[in-house]
């Protein structure tokens, strides 16, 4: 019985994994949450860097989703992203972020369920994983992030 | 090396250039030099502890360099891959440097104290070297010479952090990098980091801390191997100008293996071959993406 | 006056053993290994054991211990209506420096002057209150050590509360200062009398002497009237800019000072390593840069060291420790720098 609830940050595109959330909602799906979403335009806007930051401030795990392959808003931005993702997990690996905290996935307007699949094996996964105190110099705010159950 | 001062001298006659930038003697071993008259060039040297990647002076930010006017520079073979990132990310003409590559059988990592070449002294650019003079050269100068001697030891840390646990993993980089004091000597010799503002400068946020502690100097490394991936020459300059000693290298040559890896991009002294970040396939590889 | 007693080696790793079961810091040169590291750094001693008090020059300087790379100033919460302000204490747990090299030593002590000149800085004294500084009498060096030709030797005193000099099977103790005094007291079982005179290592001077052979008056005046002179640009071509020179060296001492945000409502300002030699060192807010070049910044490296600091304090802001030479990844090499403004001095007929 744990009662750690975990921090997620979600970084995703506006077109698809933001309209695929929204769906998930108004369908009223239940989904954890324990997730905070930034809507950015396209994955390929996304630089690794806010991933690191999210870490830094607080947060336990991190979702990114975007359009899938070939359905990407501005025709590339993903294909640029899916490069510069694998680089970043494979570096973060290396250097000891556990990848099982980050998720990556395509989530479309249209995958509502998926969306909340993703959500919920994120916080899941990292609940188990617990709160990543390791992180270097890791803080946190002093204001509430609300996640009680 | 008598051919080499011969061509310097005749390259500054013939008012091809208007300096030469190689190596002489200073007190303590080779370091750079720039030979603006005929003279000069007889201080020009090259022997196996010349490890300077001297592309570092071509980037157009360094304006008292770009002053001289047009250069001729002496590359190794590894020196060279540098030269071409600089020429293919638009930073530098073709024609507006005179390449003189020379032909290297590889050299030791410190040139102050290591005086013999041997498997304990080489550099770590030295156990991947591919070819022993650069195809990227007007001129060739040297003896051709045999292949550096190897270690495959040193080369077996990545392996070696690959079968620790993440948490081992990040204990021992946090412990690394919280002795970096964000003196940027790494940045400033790595011909690639060219930036006319570099992204630990900038306030407006501030997204990377500048103060040297362990949170700040992780978001600072990593951003920096992350930003020289498919980019960086793997000559081991930022290792070696390192004064926290800190193995910066095992960074940017794991990224140079998922390159290879991934994307079948090897360092390549051809100025027109694409860079694998900037680039995609409609096929990349996309088993972590759910 | 000095004390003087000796202290065997197996003494001497007793006494450092007592220091840590009585909680004080002890920081020593260690040996470093891991990951392709290996070098001697001064660091906090865990066991006795680790110490090596016969190397190399550790690569970074003791300045550290007493003006750490980051330094929080104070830190601050916003509320709605206020800022409340958090002081760090200025008071420090007590450290002793056991084998603190003599141009390590002597740094301190010349940091001292600006350190408490216009404005008194806490931060620093407090430290400095709080460390006993142990020298011992370099019986090495290389062809970058210069102590000699800045007014101190391998066997410079300044800035020691116990002066160490190898002696056989151990060393011969010099108590030179109130503090050092004060540590004996305690301690004072260890160290038994001397029956004799310290017998100092002569060959290492030499060596030092020949390396450099300048005087600083001389430098002085001709850096003082040779502003403008083409040898900047010249010397400064091959530096890269960065601030591994700064940063390594025992007396360079400008810092940054940052405010960083730990949350939404609360942060720290914190003073951060600084060096002179980045381009971004005078970088206005409008753009504009007076130091816009690297001879510019190499000049006033050079100035602010052996022109600058002696005419407000009297003595060059530079102990002679090599340590600039032997980090510069692109060979600047300031004794060659001052061996050649020395022999431009000697053939104009420079001030004497």
């Amino acid at each position: 019985m744990t009662s750690f609830e975990p921090r997620i940050v979600a970084f995703v595109c506006n077109w698809c994994t933001y309209t695929g959330a929204d769906l998930a909602g108004t369908s009223r799906i239940a989904m954890a949450p324990n997730v905070r979403i930034i809507r950015l335009p396209c994955t390929g806007r996304i630089d690794t860097l806010f991933i690191l930051k999210a870490f830094e401030r607080g947060a336990d795990g991190a979702i990114v989703s975007g359009c899938h392959p070939a359905d990407c808003h501005y025709t590339s931005g993903n294909y640029h992203a899916r490069r510069r993702f694998a680089v970043f997990r494979e570096l973060t690996e290396f250097v000891g972020i556990d990848p099982r905290r980050i998720t990556f996935s395509w989530v479309s307007a249209s995958e509502g369920g998926k969306w909340a699949e993703v959500v919920n094996g994120t916080t899941e996964r990292v609940r188990k994983l617990g709160p990543f105190e390791t992180y270097p110099g890791r803080t946190r705010s002093a204001g509430e992030f609300a996640c009680k159950s | 090396m008598q051919e080499l001062k011969e061509l310097a001298k005749k390259l500054l006659e013939e008012k091809q250039v208007s300096a030469i930038l190689g190596y002489e003697y200073g007190r303590l071993g080779p370091r750079p030099a720039f030979a603006t008259t005929i003279s000069d060039c007889d201080r020009l040297v090259f022997d196996h502890r010349c490890v300077h990647n001297l592309a570092a002076y071509l980037s157009p930010r360094r304006t008292q360099v770009a002053q001289l006017g047009r250069l001729a520079v002496v590359v190794k073979a590894c020196d060279a891959r540098a030269v071409a990132g600089l020429i293919r990310e638009s930073q530098l003409k073709r024609e507006d440097v005179v390449l003189i590559g020379v032909r290297c059988g590889g050299v030791v990592r410190d040139p102050a104290a290591d005086q013999q070449l041997d498997a304990g002294t080489v550099a770590p650019r030295c156990l991947e070297c591919e070819k022993r003079e650069p195809a990227l050269a007007d001129h060739l100068v040297g003896e051709a010479k045999p292949a550096p001697p190897g270690n495959a030891a040193r080369d077996a840390r990545i392996a070696e952090i690959e079968t620790m646990s993440p948490e081992q993993r990040l204990a021992l980089w946090t412990s690394l990098l919280e002795r970096c004091t964000r003196c940027h000597a790494c940045r400033q010799v790595c011909p690639m980091c060219f930036c006319e503002r570099c992204i630990a400068e900038k306030t407006q946020p501030a997204w990377i801390e500048t103060s040297p502690h362990a949170r700040g100097n992780f978001a600072w490394h990593l951003t920096r191997a992350l930003h020289l991936a498919g980019r960086c020459v793997n000559c081991g300059e930022c290792e070696r100008a390192c004064p926290a000693q800190i193995p910066l290298g095992l960074l940017n040559r794991k990224l140079a293996r998922v390159m290879a890896d991934r994307f079948g991009y090897r360092v390549t002294d051809d100025p027109s071959a694409p860079a694998p970040i900037g680039a995609y396939r409609l096929d990349d590889e996309q088993e972590f993406i759910l | 006056m000095s004390n003087r007693r000796k202290l065997s080696k197996t003494d001497l790793a007793a006494l450092v053993g007592d220091l840590l079961a009585a909680g004080t810091n002890v920081i020593a040169p260690l040996r470093f290994a891991d990951q392709g590291r290996t070098a001697i750094e001064y660091g906090p001693v865990r066991d006795p054991d680790e110490m090596v008090l016969d190397g190399p020059q550790p690569v970074r300087s003791l300045k550290e211990a007493v003006f750490p790379p980051t330094d929080v100033l104070f830190r601050w919460r916003q509320t709605k209506s206020k800022i409340e302000i958090e002081e760090v204490p200025a008071t420090f747990p007590e450290t002793v420096i056991v084998g603190a090299r003599p141009c390590d030593a002597a740094a301190l002590d010349v940091l001292d002057r600006v350190m408490g000149w216009d404005f008194r800085d806490e931060m620093w004294f407090g430290r400095r209150q709080a460390t006993a500084v142990l020298s011992l009498a370099c019986t090495s060096c290389d062809d970058s050590c210069f102590c000699t030709a800045v007014g101190l030797s391998p066997t410079a005193t300044r800035g020691a509360d116990w002066f160490l000099t190898p002696v056989d099977g151990g060393y011969e103790i010099d108590v030179l200062t109130p503090k050092g005094e004060a540590l004996l007291e305690r301690y004072k079982a260890r160290c038994p009398d001397s029956d004799g005179p310290a017998t100092r290592a002569a060959g290492v001077e030499e060596k030092v002497r020949a390396n450099l052979d300048v005087r600083p008056e001389a430098v002085r005046a001709w850096i003082e009237t040779h502003f403008e002179d083409a040898f900047w640009k010249r010397a400064s071509l091959r530096c890269h800019g960065c601030g591994a020179c700064a940063f390594v060296c025992p007396t360079c001492h400008c810092f940054d000072i940052v405010d960083e945000p730990d949350g939404i409502d609360h942060g720290t300002r914190r003073r951060n390593w600084d060096a002179c030699q980045t381009n971004l060192f005078t970088l206005h807010a409008s753009g504009h840069n007076p130091r816009k070049d690297q001879a510019a910044r190499l000049r006033q490296r050079v100035l602010h060291k052996f022109g600058i600091y002696p005419s407000r304090f009297g003595e060059v802001l530079c102990t002679g420790c090599g340590r600039c030479v032997r980090v510069c990844a692109a060979g600047m090499d300031l004794v060659a720098i001052l061996a050649e403004i020395g022999r431009a001095a000697t053939e104009e007929g420079g001030a004497r």
